[in-house]
């Protein structure tokens, strides 16, 4: 393939379909990154309403635990009689519950009366349920969890805000995070006596609740004013505890929104900060569970690193980048092949045009193609033709001008100039070979007479007919002219001896013997011949030609001689 | 393809960016340090102080008076001022402020300097309370003394006009049954024994005796039977003053609190009970190690001036020991805090009265 057309068509064509699959390739990856982030938007954020759905019904069993414990007699009768059978069945009912929810770590039946005594305890401990007696039974009426029950509604449930509880003697639950639940005790005459609580371990409820999480993904929870309670760092939780202020909405700034109750929930992709070396995307929901009342509201968040989010991503970038240069390989194969299908008939016509002859059949041309190649070349096909025709006529007109201009007319005989042309050939043929060769001067006896009696048709007629003869009785190789008027001259080549020369002249004159017929009459001819042999009667063409003529005039002058050699043939050989 | 690789380069090369950014920054700021301890040459104060106590526009003014440079440190804890003086044995700081009952530590790990009174004449300029060295505990040692007071805040109790009518004047007010729930209280065990201490008619609510201890816990188990709360933070405190409804608080930052209730709209009304309001007094003291002392006094003197003076009475609702306090009258009484008999004890057993432990138990070893 030559670096012109095709080169530069196959570069373009390469180009264009890299350029082409490199867009689709971008496009692609881009799409696929849009889709795969909001993919895990979607994910997230129905994980954290999930999770959401999990806490309500967890606060639900909960709310069902109190009312079952508040409406229990055995509260009613404890509170009110201090019947010791009653203690025990709560603290039985109390030690059963600790022990089939692994997140309850204390259950407590508080008195109104005593500064809020705790009368019946259930604590967890390492080992189970232990249950607290005598003087480790503590005055709790101050804390809000007994004095604002306290003032609520049959029924209603108290929520704490989750602290870590320092309250001492909690067991295992000391130094824990908990949400404190509590729901009054009501008795038949609508007076509030005491307070059921339950302590949730926030830490065992929440690592049940997001058990199933996939483990890249990241659990967040705050408080109603955006402190962490529950994050990936653990010493970012509980900063109010330490007189330290960790927000959400400082390290999620968006989620000031959430904060202040103008959104329910939000997506937040965080870059800056602590994360702007792991970018993470994470859903934020509320939860208000307006079952409770006090500190109902959560803020959740459930975040995915982007790295994890866009593995899947680069993934598929490097599958496109993979696809896109397999498909750009085969582009530029393809731009190749088809630059050379396209340049190939293109590159034939060229050579065929370029060795056009008309001498030659045209080479093989794609003329059955049916497209525009298959067009180019069948018309050239017709122009080659119609030249090749033209050329021929314009040929033959040209050796008809040729012929013409070497022989006679009348005769068809070589003239004069196609003679000497031919005499002067054969005398240099004649050198090199060292082959003799005979000049024959022939000149018609009284032509004068023919004409001037029977007119010069007669006179053509008699010339046409003896040219004839000459032709006749010599070989083919050798050459019969007419030199003019009634004179004709014989070239004869590679002659074995004069004796042959002779006997040729002397043929010729017989072969005048004849008369040549011309309307209705028959008209006798007869004729001189004057022989010059080379090399003794000359080794040029005028030496021949003179010497020739004379012994042509001497044959003539002796009318019994008509063949007369300008050398006498014995001193000739 | 090329245009793939572009886009990633492309990419690659802003992560660079971010990171060659970064560096310079970094680079940067060491340069400026260093470039700054560099200059921490006889002329530079390095000062550390709280929030509030050394505003640029108050240090500007003394840099240009003095043609000095100050750098201006600030901690928020006592635990951090004790590390930031401790560490390098005091000679990163030139004078630093300190309240009187931690002064005590840092005077016996000889980490402070004694005050040349002459080199800050100011001091000539303040008020009685605090113009006799001698009478606030812990300022004199061995005849030389080693602080000079800046500022300081009274706990005095903050009642609720629409539901006391009459000024309270005892402390023993907070045990008054007739508040019972309505009363909040510091959730601090040091102070608390303080203030029970106090309301037993102990000499030196600081120090308490050993036969005086149950005597104590007994008052505090009756003062949380009152309590409807215990505060940490003074916005947790107006926050539950008002949820709870209370009447009576025992205001642990004082006048900070009164504003802070004020702007919350509720007419509260603040008293020093005669018992006499413990207080915290914060003092400049110089270290032992500082590179100019003499500039160290002048900054001192300076912070006695009428401008600084006027500065944290207006933006830190703090009382200035050059004019009179407007939330005592000349007959008001202030206990200065001195460091107690033992912190230790004191937090422990407030830890299991708050829990709602009865006496029995508190008392337990």
């Amino acid at each position: 393939m030559k670096f012109g057309f095709a080169a530069r068509l196959s570069w373009v064509l390469a180009l264009a379909g890299c350029l082409t699959a490199g867009l689709t390739g971008l496009y692609v990856y881009r799409a696929s990154h849009d889709l795969l982030v909001q993919d895990a938007k979607d994910e997230l954020s129905s994980t954290a309403k999930m999770i959401d759905q999990r806490i309500d019904s967890l606060h639900l069993d909960i709310i069902r635990d109190l009312s079952l414990l508040a409406n229990h007699p055995a509260s009613h009768e404890f509170l009110q009689q201090e019947k010791p059978g009653a203690e025990n069945t709560l603290a039985t009912l109390f030690e059963l519950l600790i022990v089939n929810k692994p997140a309850y770590l204390q259950i407590r039946l508080i008195s109104a009366n005593e500064y809020g005594l705790e009368k019946v305890r259930v604590d967890r401990d390492k080992s189970g349920p232990v249950r607290v007696t005598g003087d480790n039974l503590q005055e709790k009426g101050y804390f809000p969890y007994v004095s604002d029950t306290l003032k609520m509604l049959r029924g209603s449930t108290y929520l704490s805000p989750i602290v870590i509880n320092h309250e001492r003697g909690a067991h295992a639950g000391l130094n824990q995070p908990t949400s404190i639940f509590a729901t009054p005790v009501v008795d038949a005459d609508n007076h509030t006596i005491g307070v059921i609580v339950i302590n949730l371990d926030l830490k065992n409820a929440f690592d049940s609740l997001a058990s199933d999480l996939p483990r890249t993904f990241r659990l967040f929870l705050a408080n109603q004013q955006g402190d962490f309670l529950i994050h990936p760092d653990s010493s970012k939780t509980f900063g109010y505890d330490r007189g330290q202020r960790i927000l959400l909405q400082d390290e999620f700034p968006a989620t000031a929104a959430l904060v202040e109750r103008k959104t329910p929930e939000i997506t937040v992709i965080s870059n800056t900060g602590a994360y702007a070396d792991a970018p993470m995307l994470t859903a934020f929901v509320r939860d208000t569970d307006r079952e409770l009342s006090g500190s109902n509201t959560l803020l959740l968040g459930v975040g995915q690193p982007m790295q994890q989010v866009l593995a899947k991503a680069d993934e598929l970038g490097d599958k496109i980048l993979l696809i896109i240069g397999a498909v750009g390989m085969a582009g530029i194969v393809l731009a190749v092949a088809l630059a050379r299908y396209v340049t190939n008939p293109i590159n034939k016509l060229s050579n065929t045009v370029q060795s056009f002859s008309v001498h030659q059949d045209i080479g093989s041309l794609p003329t059955q193609r049916k497209d525009e190649l298959g067009q180019l070349a069948r018309n050239f096909l017709v122009m080659h033709n119609q030249i090749k025709q033209q050329f021929a006529q314009l040929q033959q007109s040209h050796q008809e001008m040729e012929n013409l201009a070497q022989h006679d007319a009348l005769t068809s005989l070589p003239n004069r100039r196609l003679f000497l042309d031919r005499l002067e050939n054969a005398i240099a043929r004649a050198r090199r070979s060292s082959q003799p060769l005979a000049l024959l001067f022939i000149d018609l006896d009284k032509f004068k007479a023919i004409n001037d009696c029977f007119g010069h048709e007669a006179g053509d007629a008699v010339l046409q007919s003896v040219a004839k003869r000459l032709s006749i009785e010599v070989r083919e190789s050798d050459t019969v002219a007419r030199l003019g008027g009634d004179e004709f001259v014989v070239l004869l080549e590679n002659i074995d001896s004069c004796d042959k020369v002779a006997e040729v002249a002397v043929k010729l004159c017989n072969s005048m013997h004849e008369p040549i017929p011309y309307a209705n009459q028959f008209l006798n001819i007869s004729m001189s011949v004057g022989v010059s042999l080379y090399p003794q009667d000359g080794e040029t063409l005028d030496q021949l030609i003179n010497n020739a003529d004379r012994a042509m005039y001497q044959a003539k002058a002796d009318p019994e001689q008509r063949v007369h050699f300008a050398t006498s043939p014995t001193s000739a050989s | 393809m090329r245009i793939m690789k572009l886009i990633k380069n492309n990419i690659r090369k802003k992560t660079q960016g971010r990171r060659h950014w970064l560096f310079t920054s970094l680079l940067a700021l060491t340069c400026a340090g260093i470039s700054a301890s560099a200059t921490a040459a006889p002329n530079t104060l390095r000062v550390l102080a709280w929030p509030g106590y050394a505003d640029a526009d108050l240090v500007k003014v003394f840099e240009q008076r003095t043609g000095s440079h100050v750098e201006v440190t600030f901690i928020d804890t006592d635990e951090i001022l004790w590390q930031r003086i401790n560490q390098n044995g005091a000679q990163d700081f030139d004078v630093f402020a300190v309240n009187t009952a931690e002064l005590q530590r840092y005077i016996a790990s000889n980490l402070v300097a004694p005050i040349n009174p002459a080199a800050a004449p100011n001091i000539a300029k303040q008020q009685a309370l605090f113009r006799d060295a001698e009478k606030i505990p812990g300022l004199v040692h061995s005849g030389k003394r080693y602080a000079v007071p800046y500022t300081f805040s009274e706990m005095g109790l903050i009642y609720d006009r629409a539901q006391i009518s009459t000024p309270p004047t005892s402390i023993a007010v907070l045990w008054d049954p007739r508040y019972q729930g309505k009363v909040l209280l510091y959730n601090g065990g040091t102070h608390n024994f303080s203030l029970a201490a106090q309301v037993l008619g102990n000499s030196n609510p600081f120090q308490l005796q050993d036969k005086q201890w149950s005597a104590a816990v007994e008052r505090l188990i009756a003062l949380r039977r009152n309590a409807s709360g215990f505060y940490k933070q003074p916005d947790e405190s107006a926050e539950l003053f008002k949820h709870k409804f209370a009447a009576l608080m025992f205001a642990n930052y004082g006048s900070q609190q009164v504003k802070l209730l004020k702007a919350a709209g509720i007419d509260v009304g603040y008293v020093i009970p005669k018992e006499g309001a413990l207080a915290w007094l914060d003092c400049w003291a110089i270290t032992a190690r500082a590179h100019d002392s003499r500039l160290a006094h002048q900054w001192i003197d300076y912070m006695l001036e009428p401008q600084p003076g006027r500065a944290l009475l207006e933006h830190q609702g703090l009382a200035n020991t050059t004019s009179p306090s407007p939330y005592l009258t000349s007959n008001d009484r202030i206990r200065w805090l001195e460091p107690v008999e033992n912190v230790t004890r004191r937090e422990q057993l407030w830890e299991r009265i708050v829990s709602g432990d009865r006496a029995s138990k508190v008392l337990a070893p």
